[in-house]
């Protein structure tokens, strides 16, 4: 299946270099690092360690070599890849991580309407929009999107109609969204095995996380999920998002292989604020729960309520940027006994990141993080809470961009 | 920090006066707190159809794009010009109008021309770009003989008026006063006469630059 999508891949991109007039939009980086950490073993390493590179990690890692593509199929219709590589033994070492294509019609009127359909991330961060869903503000995350990107990915269509307030005088607009989807009933597992961590290590569309792998894309109770949401854009200088996530799984549904659909459900929140042009402030919320077993085993029924937030505020001047941000998550096992002690994971990061750039092309980039947390089934393997763990990492980017 | 906040009452004042040399005409545009408000259009035409001597249209006038924002932002041209969008830009732009005084389409891909496009009736042409929803741009078609834009200090200077009632009018996508409050009526003799359009309302937040980072949407 992976090999197929490669191939569309590959085919698409040959195809789009064969024409001209800025036809085909190619954006990536490669972005290798200098890493040191004190935390416990990595989840990807299969412990429970909040952080992605663990004690045997410290040394030079590749933090993430990618492809972002956009072809012009037509004046209206785009088509979109992004091509992953993080060096980390996953089961692909090159994956895709999106693939969509997008109708986005001239505007008639003040109502403008677009429409994507492949698989894509959700309209919630406000971190992560460079290339590729790239943090532009720091090396790693929050743990709020941090966890977006591990288990969730749009796999359906998405339906926004935006009014375009330029029109009517008012500088800004404000969108509303709705999409329906599939594939996507293991989203929560994560959440409940491991509780939340800070990385910058998205899930693949057909690689998995952890040890053993956990992979997420796959339709179990055939179902679809749903999400609406309303985007607000206000001259510029602030983008409000507001997002309510349902995946409709049926937490009784599993598959012979031993996938298990999570019933997952969320509301989501956030603003960026950019006074000027050098600070930008940014906060998210998001709070939910995920439900798994059968509904007669009531009280073992599992069900688990989380929340995650943070501050982040930066400062951009010159080719530099620095970057401050406080993290606040929790998860709380309200019922089930399907996992020994209760789940309920809480903590709080701080993270401070500095980025250089020499360029456009080259930059260098610095991040130290330090997450306190207390987790039970942690302390259960062995370990004294609260666990203090941090992590500082220097990467050297190398950011190309060309149209053909 | 909040942009775009209210502003509270000050006091509108209009001042036409005598000064400068004869039969020109000064325009300045004054924000409540005394500065002079720079790229607002300012039309001036005769109150009465008498006929005036015309400013001599330029044969082509050019809408740019660069940096993912229209240059210029606010663009004044008389009925009938013909506009160039040239994009200078290092990205593609899908330029479009759904506004009643001129509707199109214009595929701005890099390396590609096109030719320019002709704005045939008075009104205001909202700008956007199909591909980055914040581009926002704007061309004010005017039927009037004379128009231009304020400089940095606010300021418009209106040569070669016949003596007679000239009426103006103010317009920036950043002032908030109503339409209704800026226009005048003023009296250019043999003398020259000025003409000062205090705002009542704070002004809109201007966009700030945006910061250079690759192009790509999420």
């Amino acid at each position: 299946m992976s090999g197929r999508f490669h191939a569309c891949l590959v085919a698409g991109l040959c195809a789009g270099a064969a024409l001209a007039d800025d036809r085909l939009t190619v954006a990536g980086a490669v972005d290798v690092r200098w890493v040191h950490s004190t935390s416990g073993l990595s989840f990807l390493d299969g412990g429970l360690g909040k952080l992605r590179f663990d004690q045997d990690d410290t040394g030079l890692r590749l933090g993430r070599a990618f492809v972002a593509s956009r072809l012009r199929v037509t004046d209206i219709v785009t088509l979109h890849a992004v091509l992953d590589a993080y060096g980390d033994h996953d089961r692909n070492p090159v994956d895709l991580s999106e693939l969509w294509a997008e109708v986005r019609p001239y505007p008639t009127s003040a109502i403008r309407w677009r429409v994507r359909a492949g698989a894509f991330h959700m309209p919630i961060s406000l971190e992560n929009r460079g290339p590729g869903w790239s943090d532009v503000y720091s090396i790693t995350p929050s743990a709020l999107n941090t966890w977006l990107g591990e288990e969730f990915r749009t796999i359906g269509t998405e339906f926004e109609a935006r009014w375009l307030g330029a029109s009517s005088g008012y500088l800004g607009d404000v969108s509303l969204i709705a999409a329906a989807y599939a594939w996507n009933d293991p989203a929560g597992v994560l959440i409940a095995d491991r509780g939340f961590a800070l990385t910058d290590r998205p899930s693949t569309l057909f690689g998995g996380l952890g040890r053993p792998p956990i992979t997420f894309y796959h339709e179990i109770d055939r179902k679809p999920g749903f999400y609406a949401g309303l985007n607000w854009r206000h001259h510029d200088r602030l983008e409000v998002r507001a997002l309510r996530y349902d995946n409709r799984a049926d937490p009784r549904a599993s598959t012979v292989a031993g996938g298990t659909a999570w019933r997952t459900r969320f509301s989501s929140l956030g603003a960026r604020l950019t006074p000027t042009a050098n600070w930008t402030f940014i906060a998210q919320y998001l709070d939910g729960d995920t439900i798994v077993g059968p509904d007669e085993a009531d009280e073992d029924q599992f069900r688990m309520t989380y929340h995650a937030a943070f501050a982040l505020a930066s400062l951009e001047w010159a080719r530099e940027r620095l970057t401050a941000r406080f993290d606040h998550f929790g998860t709380h096992q309200s019922s089930g006994f399907y996992y020994g002690p209760p789940a309920d994971d809480s903590g709080h990061a701080w993270t401070a990141a500095w980025t250089h750039d020499f360029g456009t092309q080259w930059q260098l980039a610095a991040e130290w993080i330090r997450v306190t947390s207390r987790h039970p089934p942690r302390a259960a393997a062995g370990g004294m809470p609260p666990f203090v763990e941090s992590q500082t990492q220097v990467a050297i980017r190398y950011r190309f961009s060309a149209g053909l | 920090m909040s942009p775009g906040e209210a502003a509270v009452g000050f006091l509108v004042a209009i001042i036409a006066a005598t000064a400068c040399r004869a039969g020109e005409l000064t325009v300045s545009v004054i924000d409540p707190s005394g500065h002079g408000v720079t790229d607002v259009v300012v039309v001036v035409a005769p109150a009465e159809s008498a006929a005036p001597r015309a400013t001599p249209t330029s044969p082509v006038a050019i809408m740019d794009q660069r940096d993912r924002a229209f240059s210029p932002r606010v663009l004044v041209v008389r009925v009938g010009t013909s506009v160039e969008f040239p994009n200078n830009d290092t990205v593609s732009h899908q330029v479009y109008s759904f506004s009643q005084a001129k509707k199109f389409q214009l595929p701005l891909y890099k390396g590609k021309s096109h030719p320019p496009v002709t704005f045939d009736r008075a009104g205001l042409v909202v700008l956007g770009c199909n591909i980055h929803d914040q581009m926002v741009g704007y061309i004010y078609v005017t039927d009037a003989p004379f128009f231009g834009k304020t400089d940095p200090a606010g300021t418009l200077r209106v040569p070669g008026l016949s003596a007679g009632e000239y009426r103006i009018s103010v317009w920036s996508p950043f002032i908030a006063d109503q339409a209704s409050s800026l226009t005048r009526t003023v009296r250019v003799d043999a003398q020259a006469a000025a003409s000062r359009v205090q705002l009542v309302d704070a002004l809109r937040a201007r966009p700030e630059p945006r910061p250079q980072r690759a192009d790509w949407e999420y």
